[in-house]
């Protein structure tokens, strides 16, 4: 049976690979077309002169960077009281906001700023994409910082205050540092989940704030172009590998 | 990204923000709408930047306007929305002082039928609806009723616009374009779920690649991006259809919201530039409402049979009106059920 | 030590409270309202969003996007439990086989579904293949159908049955696997008849984290069913965008909730916490 098994996973694995790498090797294709022409490295070019695309990728950027930044603090914080005492209610949030599907989140957060807006005078924008990132990424770092707290032993906090430290300073120069890994390997996953956003972006973001995964859908709609091929594989190998330090991280 | 590594960036991150210092004009328009130096042209020469976004659809971009804080300054709705739009407060009246290129316009548009005064808008382009389709069909479709065709299934799209499609099959029953009869209504919605299942999909300019390469045989298109399509492939035909056919413009108009209303107005008076709009047409191969720009033009393509057909043709359009509440939220109804079958 | 906690929790449960809570309520209030005349809100108050899902057109929406999503599930779950398999003897490699099958999950899914698009559509490169080896003379119509759709759930959310799986495979007790060997029993016997159902709650788990997700899927069955393939989560979009609607809109988004919490709460009672 091992062999049939091995033939079946070498099958399963060509068919979660294989259109990924067919769509990096052809965006070195000289032709726009399937059929291969010659290596060229034209839709890289094309692709970083756009000015569209170079926009869209330093708001995707700077919208992870700061979402990152917000979900991080807040998550663990978050995971680290409720590691001290559990709380069925915020619980209940982080699930809520964790089973809850993306599309709905995305109108539920556009009506919610719409009604905002008869108040007070705001518009979409970049701010309203951050806030959106945080509050679906946040569950993500709290659970992820809550499996690393289990590893912890809470009597180390106590060994320190003992010998005298405030709980704040107990928490800051013990626990902190044992935690660095799984924060990092956090912030590296809502990096991930933030960059590669489409539907609730599209939904609460404004005129200013286009981001990469809604240019690439508008270029996806209309139809065979294959800088879309060159963008996909950079944000492949961007995320990939993101998501390998982070899971290298997760061990540690 | 550790926070040592996120602090030291930001400096950076900050000076990368802090771009460009000159004035703004933020644009929203239909896709394919303006000549490749059309922009570019209005920035150097005003010194200004604008943001220039797409739309494919009246529905989408009334979709993003309607909550009043859109951002946008001038957008460029086709004339059916107009009057929904000034009764939802989104449109700046219009000062004519700054508009003195409006005698350029064509006289027909100077006076028409959804802002007699042209107070709220200036007609930008026009057009009409038809059928591009592909020579080697036969025989070659000749009216709406062609596309009721069992033997085109999976090679034949509608315009994803609820106007357009209803439109189409009240045509073809041999009614208004604006009917508001809500059994004629109904009429049409059952003619458009007959239809449905032959349809590959519903699509707007994105089906004109799909035409070019041969995937689609029959498309309900735009007479603009038809011929857009007809430039890229030699086996294409248009036709307007026999039954009749919706004739619609669209306009620019400024956003109430706006705050740059000297600028959006400098904007509009050089779209009305003669040279400006002849460009347009030959980049995009639209019919201009400007009369000045119009006689620009070369003869082949001042009149081309399609571009701008003959009057005869002409006669069997229809233009598209803005429907009584009632009737608009039958037809926004009818729709849902049409899309979700 | 509870003042401190407090304030750690602060972030965290504002957020909550502000762009979770608020927007739910939020969109219940926005249901029981009426739409205005070119999209917008109003008075009156009225259950009429409602009354309007019991339309058997939308009920067969409903209908076809759980059975999409239950098709989908049980492929994936078919497709994952030999892999799970797989990766369990794998010995030293394990880590890396799990790495392989997490990766592409992880990148963007925009990228990937388009990835399926570039191969599936008229022009693509499956169409291409077959064409210039004179297998067909004319394109399949690979795309824009249901059965893209659930080529594309179930490649995006293959890894999410394998995971569980695999870890429900990892914590069976070795000794029972080799009493069933000694007894006798042949490898596919054990395998259906000890290690299948000591792994149940894998596969339970699996099911579930992928049955969620595939019901409310919304860029799946828009980019690869083409608009004509649509789901509940398609249907959501449209009425808060080109359709205007947003009280009907609001009612289908509180459907879609009704019936994915339940699912999730029963996920949940099995392993607290256990999401990392």
């Amino acid at each position: 049976m091992s062999r049939w098994l091995k033939l079946y996973a070498v099958l399963i694995f060509t068919f979660l690979h294989l259109p990924l790498l067919a769509l990096a090797v052809f965006s070195f294709n000289s032709s726009r077309f399937t059929l291969w022409e010659g290596f060229s490295l034209a839709w890289y070019k094309a692709l970083f002169s756009d000015p569209q695309l170079s926009e869209a990728a330093l708001n995707s950027l700077l919208v992870a960077v700061a979402a990152t930044s917000l979900a991080v603090s807040a998550g663990t914080l978050c995971a680290y009281g409720l590691w001290k005492r559990r709380s069925g209610l915020v619980e209940g949030g982080l699930y809520l906001s964790l089973a809850t599907p993306e599309i709905v989140m995305g109108i539920s957060l556009l009506a919610f700023y719409q009604g905002l807006f008869r108040f007070l005078d705001v518009r979409l924008g970049m701010h309203t994409v951050i806030l959106a990132h945080v509050t679906f990424s946040i569950a993500y770092v709290v659970f992820v910082v809550m499996a690393r707290l289990r590893t912890l032993d809470p009597a180390l906090e106590e060994a320190a205050m003992d010998l005298g430290a405030t709980e704040l300073e107990a928490f800051w120069r013990v626990t902190v540092p044992s935690l660095t890994p799984g924060v990092a390997a956090a912030a590296l996953l809502v990096f991930t989940l933030s960059f590669d956003d489409y539907v609730i972006t599209s939904l609460v973001a404004g005129v200013d704030s286009e981001t990469l995964p809604m240019v690439i859908y508008a270029m996806a709609r209309r139809g065979t172009n294959p800088v879309v091929n060159a963008v996909s594989t950079l944000v492949v190998v961007l995320l990939g590998a993101f998501i390998l330090a982070a899971e290298r991280l997760r061990r540690a | 990204m550790t926070r040592r590594t996120f602090l030291l960036s930001t400096p950076a991150l900050a000076a990368a923000c802090a771009r460009d210092r000159r004035p703004r004009l933020n644009v929203f328009n239909w896709s394919n709408y303006v000549a490749p130096g059309t922009i570019p042209g209005f920035e150097r020469e005003f010194g200004v930047r604008v943001r220039y976004a797409v739309y494919e659809s009246n529905e989408e971009m009334l979709a993003k306007l309607l909550a009043g804080n859109s951002g946008w300054d001038v957008v460029f709705p086709t004339n059916s929305m107009i009057r929904p739009m000034l009764e939802n407060g989104l449109l700046a009246e219009l000062n004519h002082a700054g508009l003195p290129n409006l005698r350029h316009l064509d006289s027909e548009f100077r006076a028409p039928g959804w802002d007699p005064n042209l107070t709220w808008c200036v007609p930008y382009m026009w057009g009409a609806t038809g059928i591009l389709y592909n020579r080697s069909l036969a025989p070659p479709p000749r009216g709406w009723a062609d596309l009721w065709n069992a033997g085109l299934r999976g090679r034949i799209t509608m315009l994803d616009d609820q106007a357009e499609v209803l439109g189409a099959c009240l045509k073809k029953l041999g009614w208004s374009l604006n009917a508001t009869d809500p059994s004629q209504i109904e009429q049409a919605k059952r003619e458009a779920l007959t239809l449905k299942p032959l349809l590959r999909a519903y699509l707007n300019a994105e089906v004109r690649d799909q035409v070019v390469a041969g995937d689609v045989l029959a498309a309900q298109l735009w007479a603009t991006t038809a011929l857009q399509a007809m430039a890229a492939s030699p086996s294409l035909d248009f036709v307007y259809p026999d039954e009749g056919f919706p004739l619609y413009a669209d306009n620019a108009v400024i956003l109430r919201e706006s705050q740059r209303g000297e600028l959006a107005h400098a904007f509009l008076n050089y779209l009305l530039r003669p040279e400006v709009a002849a460009e347009v047409v030959r980049a995009t191969h639209t019919a201009t409402a400007n009369a000045s720009a119009r006689a620009l033009l070369p003869d082949p393509v001042r009149s081309h049979p399609v571009l701008f057909p003959p009057p005869d043709v002409l006669s069997r359009g229809e233009w598209f009106q803005s429907m009584p509440v009632a009737a608009q939220r039958l037809r926004d109804r009818v729709w849902t059920e049409i899309k979700a079958a | 030590m509870t003042r401190l906690r407090t304030l750690f929790l602060a972030p965290a449960s504002t957020l909550l409270v502000v762009l979770v809570l608020c927007p739910t309520i939020v969109v219940c209030l926005y249901s029981l309202l009426t739409r205005g005349a070119y999209g917008g809100l109003g008075p009156p108050w009225t259950a009429e969003s409602y009354l309007r899902l019991f339309d058997p057109l939308y009920l067969k929406l409903l209908a076809r996007s759980l059975w999409l999503a239950v098709v989908s599930t049980g492929l994936c779950l078919l497709l994952g439990f030999p892999l799970a398999l797989f990766i369990s003897r794998a010995g030293r490699r394990k880590q890396v086989f799990l790495l392989l099958v997490i990766l592409p999950f992880w990148t963007s899914l925009l990228v990937r579904i388009y990835a399926w698009m570039f191969l599936l559509r008229d022009t693509g490169l499956i169409n291409t293949l077959l064409m210039s080896l004179g297998l067909t003379s004319e394109p399949l119509p690979l795309l824009y159908n249901d059965g893209a759709v659930i080529l594309g759930l179930v490649y995006g959310h293959l890894p999410f049955t394998v995971l569980p799986i695999y870890a429900a495979l990892e914590r069976l007790d070795r000794s029972v696997i080799e009493a069933s060997a000694d007894l006798g029993a042949r490898p596919l016997s054990t395998l259906w008849r000890v290690i299948l159902p000591m792994s149940m709650p894998g596969i339970q788990a699996g099911g579930l984290l992928v049955f969620i997700p595939c019901l409310g899927a919304y860029l799946i069955p828009d980019l690869m069913g083409g608009g004509k393939s649509i789901m509940i989560g398609n249907l959501i979009q449209n009425q808060f965008t080109t359709a205007r609607d947003w009280p009907f809109g609001a009612a289908v988004s509180l459907l879609l909730m009704a019936l994915v919490l339940p699912l999730a709460l029963l996920m949940l009672r099995g392993k607290p916490g256990r999401l990392a």
